[in-house]
Formats: structure tokens, C-alpha cells, sequence
């Protein structure tokens, strides 16, 4: 095994782990709208939000460095350039987590100044880390680039997944530096921060996700490198085509000129037709090989990010996105509800997809399996799509309570908040949260035992 | 638009979009399998997900540049199942001839 690809396992187990704090501070997050006194005066909700959506963001960060750093010294056939460094700053990268968390649980709060700004909260949703660990996450970042195109340039060896991936690692590193914050205008300031967030989630990531599922596609299914290196390119070309500018349905109600209304609108709605060309792939693939392969829990993670992404970006988000409904819908719960759905769907699915994929290969079994991945699988998915079931009972009511029937008056947040609808799918969404944490649980035991339990692998024959 | 209205046409752009994907589920389960059953379940989902599309032309308080966006991508919907088919044979098909 590859010095990189021991590094790979590292990243995956330390995603896996933040997946969890990300589940608990969910769930706790939840909890405050049951029980607005929990925790009072010593942690407020608002950083059980930070910590779900920041660990969010690194927890799939981590997973996607995990799998390329997995991938590439067998795609390019040596190790990676720089690996030395990469492994350093992976326990860097860990140990600022750790210190940015424990000053978000402890501190919280810093004064209006500079100072805060630096060493504890620079303010900005999804990305609040301070300065100096947003400037850590830049340089991972650029070694994390370095060792992906110094190797090619080593190796002189160019495929077209890690020529998608190099292009694709430039404004992954560049458009983080939108994270830093200068502007004073709030108008001004969320059109450029939109770059950052949107352009992240919705085309770099989309990207690099293309191309990790590239790679897990010849692996597990054994798909030519000529068919998977072709269908990346005709995707990440729809892809990015109508998800770029889709960047305009960020820009509706911020301060920004009315054509974003139109421009939108229109990429936003077109966003579900690569989606639907999507799922036809994803069944055909898994159809022609009649759903056998040696990783059944990485293939059925695969088929499930297909589907959610489908659903939880093109239903969950066509029904908020023409402007006429999103005026109503923007910031409430049921845009919770379609964030839920499309980060599972887009990007989680795909890293535990993969984790499985290395788990195999590290225990190197012919075949991986047993009942207990399934349950996880199925609790999961349960839990989410009650989850986000749930929200969008509460989003529906609040967008008519508050926003089209009260005029988005405090008077009318209250009555939001209290109706009975909202109030009974805040609720529920805490009762599905629990069910995904349990199969989250069962996720991580199965990971770590796979192949140690009884029944559940075979080993290959030497 | 009337506050109900609000619901109503998000709850039927999300189904537009529901049933747009389950004809492409139809479809591609009935040329895998080469089931002329399944395939006519597909094209019954495809006449839903229009009934739909209609409702949304007719009723919904939108635009009329939406509305016209909403046909043309109900037309397109309706061509990128074949066409992901057959473009997947074909990669697939020389795919296995080149290995």
C-alpha cells in the first residue's frame, strides 16, 4: 500500500468521525426549537449551529482528500509529490479542528474587533472558522494541489479524470479565499461570499465528486476507463453549465439587480435535466451488472447518491427555486429541507460509498457484506427522509404563516413558529435525527469491524 | 399570488420534477429488462408528469416565461432518457470492443 493511501484511510476515518459531531450538534441544534432552555447560558444555539454546518463542510472536505489521495498513486502509478508534507499537515488540519471547536464551545463569543476576527469567529455562515484556520485550510488546500499536479508533472502521465481533477483543484483552492472577509457592505459582501459557498458546493465540489465517482466506478464495477472518462466529461459539462449561474437563485433577495431574478431562475430550473441523465446512468450501470458486485454497501451507497441527489437537488429544489415561490420559501425551514437532501444526496453518500470501497481493499477481501450494513443503509436513509420530510412540513408553514399570510412581520415569525404545523415538524425531525444517529452508530461499527466480524468478508486467496 | 397558491404550486413543481425522474426510472428499467409492461408504465408516468405540467400552464400564478421554460424542459425530459440510453449503449458498446 501507497504511503498516500494510508494517508487516505486517515482522512476517511477522521471525515467519519467529524460526521459524527456534525449528527450530534444536528441533533442538539434540533432540540433547541423542542426545548428553548436547553443549555441556557452555557451553549447557545447558534454555535450548535456553526459546529453542524462547519464540521459539515470539513467532514466531506476530508472525505474527498481521502479519496483522491487513495486514488492517485494508483492512477498515476507512484506516490504522490510532496506526500511527506501532506502527512504533516493532516494532524495539522486535525489539531485546528480540534482547537477551533473547542473555541467555538468555550469562548463563543469575542468583541467587535479585529482580535475576534482572528482567534474566533470571523462571522461568515459555513465558513466562521477564524482567520488563522481559514489560512490553515488554504495552505492543506494548495498541498493538496501541489501533491496532485507536482506528481502528474513527475510522472508525465496525464488520464483524463486527473485533468478534470487539476483543473478543478485551481478554483476549489481560489475561490476560498473569498473566506476571508473586507467588505462592509452587507449587499456587496453576500454576492462575492455566494461565490465561495455556492460556487464551492455547486461546482467545484460537483466536480471533484465526478471525478472521485469516476475513479469508484472502475474499481467497483470494473467500467472502462474510456466509458467513465467520457461520461465525466458530458456531465461535468451539464453540470457546471447550468450550476454556475444557477448561482443567481443565491442572489434574489440581497440587495442585487432584478435580472438575477430572470437568470436565476432559468439555471436553476434547468438544473434537474442533468440530474435525470444521472439517475438513467446510475440504473443502467447498476442493471447491466445486475446489482452483483464484491462491495455491495459501495454500490448501493453509489445507487443512493444518484437518487438523492435527484431528489434532494432537483424536487426538493425546483419547488423553492422560480422566484415567485423562493420569495416566500428563501431562509426558512424548507430551504433546510432541500440543503439536507442535497448535500446527503450529492456528496455524503459518495464519501461513505468510498469508505467502503478502501475498507475493502485495505482488509483486502475478495468480497465484503453481512445484514449489518444494510440496516445502517436503511436507518440512514429513513432518518434523512424523515428529516427532511419533516422540515418541509415546517418550511411550508412557515413560508405561508410568516411570509405570505403575515407579511414577514416579528408578529407573524412568532406565529410561524408557534403553529402547530411547524411546531409538530420540529418535533419530528428531532424524532428521525435520533433515527439517523442510530444508523450513523451502526455505520461506524460496521466500518471498523467489516472485516472482523464473522459473515461478513472472505478473505482473497494469496 | 393567493397565499394557498404559494403551496399548491411548489408542492406541484416538486411532483413535475418527482414524475420527470420516475419516467426516466420506468424507461430505463423497461430497455434493461426489455419489458414492454414497464415501458408502458413509463409512458403513463410521462403522461402524469405532462397532466401536471399542464395543471402548472393552466392554474399556477407564474409568468408566462416560466410557464413556456416549464414546457420546453418538460419537452426535454422527455428526450433524455432515450437519449442517455442510447448514447450509454453506444459508449458501452465500444467500451467492450476496445477491451
Amino acid at each position: 500500500m501507497y504511503r498516500s493511501q494510508r494517508l487516505a484511510v486517515k482522512y476517511l476515518a477522521a471525515a467519519i468521525i467529524l460526521f459524527g459531531v456534525m449528527v450530534l450538534a444536528g441533533l442538539m441544534a434540533s432540540y433547541y426549537y423542542i426545548n428553548p432552555d436547553f443549555l441556557f447560558g452555557i451553549l447557545h444555539f447558534n454555535i450548535a449551529k456553526i459546529l453542524h454546518i462547519d464540521t459539515l463542510v470539513i467532514w466531506l472536505l476530508m472525505g474527498f482528500m481521502g479519496a483522491i489521495y487513495w486514488f492517485l498513486p494508483e492512477e498515476l502509478g507512484r506516490e504522490p509529490v510532496g506526500i511527506w508534507l501532506a502527512e504533516i499537515l493532516f494532524y495539522v488540519f486535525c489539531a485546528a479542528v480540534a482547537v477551533v471547536a473547542v473555541v467555538f464551545i468555550v469562548v463563543q463569543y469575542g468583541h467587535t474587533n479585529q482580535n475576534a476576527l482572528w482567534f474566533i469567529n470571523q462571522g461568515r455562515k459555513y465558513v466562521e472558522a477564524p482567520r488563522w484556520a481559514a489560512l490553515g485550510v488554504v495552505v492543506v488546500m494548495a498541498v493538496f494541489g501541489l501533491n496532485v499536479i507536482g506528481s502528474v508533472i513527475a510522472t508525465r502521465r496525464m488520464t483524463g479524470i486527473i485533468a478534470v481533477l487539476m483543473i478543478d483543484l485551481v478554483p476549489l483552492v481560489l475561490l476560498y479565499l473569498d473566506a476571508f472577509p473586507a467588505i462592509t457592505n452587507m449587499s456587496q459582501d453576500l454576492f462575492w461570499w455566494w461565490w465561495l459557498v455556492h460556487l464551492w458546493v455547486e461546482a467545484t465540489w460537483e466536480v471533484l465528486i465526478g471525478c472521485i465517482m469516476a475513479f469508484t466506478l472502475m474499481q467497483l464495477l470494473g467500467t472502462s476507463r474510456r466509458i467513465v472518462e467520457t461520461w465525466l466529461y458530458i456531465e461535468v459539462a451539464l453540470v457546471l453549465g447550468t450550476g454556475i449561474l444557477g448561482l443567481g437563485h443565491h442572489y434574489f433577495w440581497i440587495g442585487t439587480p432584478n435580472y438575477w431574478l430572470g437568470i436565476g431562475g432559468f439555471f436553476s430550473a434547468l438544473e434537474p435535466l442533468p440530474l435525470l441523465g444521472m439517475v438513467v446512468h446510475a440504473v443502467y450501470d447498476a442493471g447491466t451488472h445486475h446489482m452483483k458486485t464484491a462491495n455491495r454497501p459501495a454500490l448501493y451507497w453509489m445507487m443512493a447518491e444518484a437518487f438523492g441527489n435527484f431528489l434532494g437537488g432537483g424536487v426538493w429544489g425546483f419547488m423553492i427555486t422560480l422566484p415567485a415561490i423562493n420569495l416566500y420559501a428563501h431562509g426558512t425551514q424548507w430551504t433546510v429541507s432541500h440543503g439536507h437532501f442535497a448535500f446527503w444526496g450529492a456528496y455524503a453518500c459518495g464519501v461513505i460509498s468510498v469508505a467502503y470501497l478502501v475498507v475493502q481493499k485495505v482488509r483486502g477481501a475478495q468480497d465484503v457484506g453481512g445484514a449489518l450494513w444494510k440496516w445502517s443503509f436503511a436507518m440512514l436513509n429513513l432518518g434523512l427522509i424523515g428529516m427532511v420530510g419533516a422540515l418541509l412540513v415546517s418550511g411550508m408553514t412557515q413560508s405561508f404563516v410568516e411570509r405570505a399570510t403575515g407579511g414577514s412581520t416579528l408578529q407573524a415569525f412568532i406565529a410561524g413558529q408557534e403553529d402547530p404545523w411547524f411546531v409538530s415538524g420540529m418535533m419530528l425531525r428531532f424524532v428521525f435525527g435520533l433515527v439517523f444517529a442510530a444508523g450513523y452508530g451502526l455505520l461506524v461499527y460496521d466500518l471498523v469491524t467489516i472485516g472482523k466480524r464473522r459473515g461478513t468478508l472472505a478473505k482473497a486467496s494469496p | 399570488m393567493m397565499q394557498i397558491r404559494l403551496i399548491e404550486t411548489a408542492l406541484l413543481l416538486g411532483l413535475y420534477v418527482l414524475l420527470a425522474g420516475g419516467y426516466g426510472l420506468a424507461y430505463t428499467l423497461a430497455k434493461l429488462w426489455n419489458n414492454p409492461h414497464i415501458r408502458t408504465v413509463a409512458y403513463t408516468v410521462y403522461g402524469l408528469h405532462c397532466t401536471v405540467a399542464i395543471g402548472v400552464v393552466l392554474w399556477a400564478p407564474l409568468g408566462p416565461g416560466w410557464k413556456a421554460l416549464l414546457i420546453a424542459s418538460s419537452l426535454a425530459m422527455f428526450a433524455i432518457p432515450p437519449l442517455t440510453w442510447r448514447y450509454l449503449e453506444r459508449t458501452h458498446g465500444t467500451g467492450r470492443a476496445s477491451a
